[in-house]
């Protein structure tokens, strides 16, 4: 009998696949374990860490690589006044009670205009909006690279501290104006005097960092640009965005005009939206795959064919083609055999349709068609000679 | 565990009680807390899924394109009754309706649910699961199990040749002799003597026997009989290749609607496989030499032996094929004629008809049957049939434009190659019927009477 006849059917008990929970625990414990374990180690990295506070560029408060603690504390041993300052009132204020300098290194989140109206001299460092805020006078090129410079300048503070790590951006001052560190097509550091006091731009914060300072003549030129006797006002970015510095109409923000009410209405839809997403994520059982047999065509080849001729403009394997299929299916019509010759079949088909036997010949034996053209005319006349052949 | 769409309801709505409330963070955590205790509760008192079992009755085997209907009870042993959602798993050609069913059953009781495959792809189609979400009293969570309730439906090839069997049977009995029309001639067997009627071809008279008695007698005539045939299914690649237009929309053939991304095909829906059509012809071939009293065996080779139904009694052999058909796909490897050879000889021991049912590929011919086909034309008659495809016959003749006048020659010189193939089997001895996937049933069928006819068998 059949080897393959299998009945279909196959009854048998039901019984579920679900996992139990003791089940689930067994096969996920190792995954539950390690995430565990990565969640106590991270904890613990945070706990013993350095208390995560974010680095804080140029601020003379942070102690890290981009901090500018070591400067501060230097010129707090030479006797010079450093007050750190983060709201452009609090700067106003002090400047207000005497000469200082103002030393600005991130404008981001303060009122340029009103920084600008503050009388005294001011050092302007690394900071493209700040400088062209607050150094009005001076052209910006960015894209100098920061590198240890030469001063070639007369000006004293630089000549004293000789090389320094400088770059950032190429400033070029207003007439008058003396040009350190040459850099690209300015100077890496301006500075002139206008009627308010001395401005002095300085293309890249770097050399004043805790990393950079006691490299070159870093801390010699720092110390000669910001510790001249007065004290300093030491503007760094404030904490969070003071609203009431920020333009508007009443100075308040757009979280403080909105009821309170819409910060917990968010959290109860980001729940309903969890919420819905389970709903719809959950699958109603699993996904049934399935091995499905290929769907290709027979005539793709064919048609691969065609296309390799009509790429290649192939008129003589297509002309052959047609030829070849047209005696084919002639000779038997005519009652030749199907090994007869060229001449047997043209005079035969010659006499049959009433064609010129030349012409008969080259239809069928001619030189291949010159263009496209001439295909689809010998396509044609084949296809003439074909019909008054059967029609007969 | 599940949540329904009435929990998201609630969670929207606790968004609006936030909103307005005098105090939105008790609020926030009322509404949490309120859904959260809602969940649990339903989630405790939801009928429990896991004790649920499962029994299956119904159809087991389905011609493609019919339908079947499969039966599965739930029954519920447990004390609290199971209400909601139960999907019954199938594969997707086996075309399961409803794909999910409303399921209400009570404590202790059972409950039937009726599913109705219409499956678009021969072989078995399996269920792989039965999942069930119990919804609990509230409506807002809901368990959810999988069960295996296995049960597979086999789905047999159509057979829609069968509609050609009644012509050729007539025929068939015109050859046999019980059709009012006697036929005389070469290659069939002397029956039996009975008196002369009116309408007898005189030329049947045995003289001889008339004159011994007193009557004129004349002599009948029937078919040969007892014959052997031995069908041969090439599973190979070339049997891949899908030719004519589907009668029964099969699956995947969809997939060229094309979708958001997907470029629709301009071309028609690519029909049936070379094989689909070959099964059909081999079906009416096996029905009608069943019929005619010849033995009739099944072989489907490429490089190993797929099916094999060999010595079947006459009642049982066309559901012992179509069972054997049913699990058939066509193999992406080029067939190995050298071991189909080895395998035919191996089981016909004695001189038989043998048909191959095959692509008439020049290339794949060259290459595979013609160095071995002596051996076989050697001891059997052969006869080797190829579904052709219309598409290229349609190719040949569009002959409007340059485009076309190339396509045209390809189609020519492939139509030439399947001549020059033909005329190649017929010089050795090999009939050979090549005919479009329509005809290619009752074309086989013919060839077969009229070796019958002729007495070849």
């Amino acid at each position: 009998m059949s080897v393959l006849a299998r009945p279909g059917g196959g009854a048998g008990e039901s019984f579920s696949t679900s996992p139990t929970a003791r089940s689930a625990w067994r096969s996920s414990r190792m995954i539950v374990l390690l995430g565990v374990i990565v969640v106590l180690i991270a904890v613990l990295g945070v706990l013993l860490g350095s208390g995560g506070k974010p680095a804080r560029a140029l601020d003379p408060a942070d102690t890290s690589l981009v901090g500018a603690r070591a400067l501060a504390e230097l010129l707090r041993d030479r006797g010079v006044t450093v007050e750190r300052v983060d709201s452009v009132q609090a700067a106003a204020a002090k400047s207000a009670a005497g000469d200082r300098l103002l030393l600005v290194t991130d404008t981001a989140y303060l009122d340029t205009d009103g920084l600008a109206a503050i009388p005294g001299d001011r050092l302007v460092v690394g900071d493209f909006f700040g400088i062209e805020a607050l150094a009005g006078e001076v052209d910006i090129e960015p894209g100098a690279r920061t590198r240890s410079r030469e001063p070639e300048c007369g000006l004293p503070a630089a000549r004293a501290a000789g090389s320094a790590y400088m770059g950032g951006l190429a400033l070029t001052g207003p007439p008058g104006a003396t040009g350190c560190y040459p850099a690209g097509d300015g100077h890496a550091l301006v500075t002139y005097r206008t009627e308010t006091g001395v401005v002095t731009a300085v293309g890249d914060g770097s050399f004043m960092t805790n990393q950079r300072l006691a490299e070159d003549g870093n801390a010699a030129l720092a110390l000669n640009l910001i510790g001249t006797g007065r004290p300093v006002t030491w503007l760094v970015r404030p904490q969070t965005p003071p609203a009431a510095d920020l333009p508007g109409e009443s100075g308040r923000s757009m979280y403080e005009l909105m009821p309170g009410s819409i910060r917990w209405a968010v959290y109860m839809a980001i729940v309903a939206l969890a919420v819905t997403a389970f709903w719809r994520g959950r699958r109603l059982g699993p996904v049934v795959a399935e091995r499905l047999p290929v769907i290709v065509r027979a005539s793709e080849t064919v048609e691969g064919r065609g296309r390799l001729y009509r790429a290649r403009r192939a008129r003589e394997r297509a002309a052959d083609a047609l030829r070849a299929g047209t005696i084919d299916r002639l000779t038997p019509r005519l009652g030749l055999g199907p090994g007869a010759g060229r001449h047997e079949v043209v005079a035969a088909l010659a006499a049959r349709t009433g064609q010129e036997s030349q012409s008969v010949d080259a239809a069928l034996y001619g030189p291949p068609p010159a263009d496209d053209g001439g295909l689809v005319a010998l396509a044609g006349h084949l296809d003439f000679m074909e019909r008054q052949i059967s029609e007969l | 565990m599940a949540l329904t769409g009435r929990a998201g309801l609630v969670a929207a709505i606790g968004i609006v009680v936030v909103l307005v409330a005098p105090r939105p963070g008790a609020a926030l955590a009322g509404v949490c807390l309120l859904l959260a205790a809602g969940i649990v509760v339903d989630l405790v008192f939801a009928g429990p899924v896991r004790p649920l079992r499962f029994h299956r009755s119904g159809d087991t085997l389905v011609r493609l394109g019919q339908r079947a209907t499969v039966e599965l009870v739930v029954e519920n042993p447990s004390g609290r009754r199971v209400r909601g959602l139960l999907r019954d798993a199938w594969q997707p050609s086996a075309g399961a309706h409803p794909r999910v069913a409303e399921l209400n059953v009570p404590a202790g009781e059972r409950r039937r649910i009726t599913l109705t495959l219409t499956p678009t792809r021969r072989g078995d189609r399996t269920s792989t699961a039965v999942t069930v979400r119990s919804v609990g009293p509230l409506g807002l969570a809901a368990r959810q199990g999988n069960h295996r309730a296995p049960w597979t439906v086999r789905v047999l090839p159509p057979f829609l040749s069968r509609k050609h069997l009644p012509s050729r049977l007539a025929r068939l009995r015109e050859l046999d002799g019980r059709h009012p029309a006697l036929v005389r001639g070469q290659g069939t067997e002397f029956d039996s003597l009975r008196e002369y009627v009116v309408g007898d071809d005189v030329r049947s008279i045995d003289w001889r026997a008339t004159a011994r008695r007193n009557d004129v007698v004349v002599r009948t005539w029937r078919p040969e009989r007892d014959r052997r045939v031995l069908i041969v299914l090439d599973t190979g690649r070339t049997s891949a290749g899908r030719v004519g237009a589907a009668p029964i929309q099969l699956a995947g053939a969809e997939a060229n609607g094309g979708g958001l991304l997907v470029r629709p095909d301009p071309r028609p829906a690519p029909g049936w496989p070379r094989l689909d059509w070959s099964m059909d012809a081999a079906l009416l071939l096996a029905a009608l030499a069943a019929r005619a009293g010849d033995q009739v065996d099944f072989l489907a080779y490429d490089r190993a032996v797929r099916a094999w139904v060999g010595g079947a009694s006459r009642t049982e052999l066309l559901s012992s094929m179509v069972n054997a058909m049913a699990p058939i796909e066509a193999e992406l490897i080029e067939a190995d004629a050298q071991g189909m050879v080895a395998a035919v000889l191996s089981r016909a021991k004695r001189r038989c008809l043998v048909v191959l049912l095959t692509d008439l590929n020049p290339a794949a011919m060259d290459e595979g049957l013609m160095p071995v086909l002596p051996q076989l034309s050697a001891r059997h008659l052969v006869l080797v049939a190829g579904v052709s495809d219309p598409s290229v016959a349609a190719m040949a003749g569009r002959r409007a434009t340059a485009e076309e006048v190339y396509d045209a020659a390809a189609a020519e010189q492939a139509q030439l190659g399947r001549r020059r193939i033909t005329a190649r089997l017929r010089r050795h001895g090999v009939e050979v019927v090549d005919a479009p996937p329509e005809d290619i049933a009752p074309a086989l069928a013919d060839a077969y009477l009229a070796l019958k006819a002729a007495g070849r068998l």
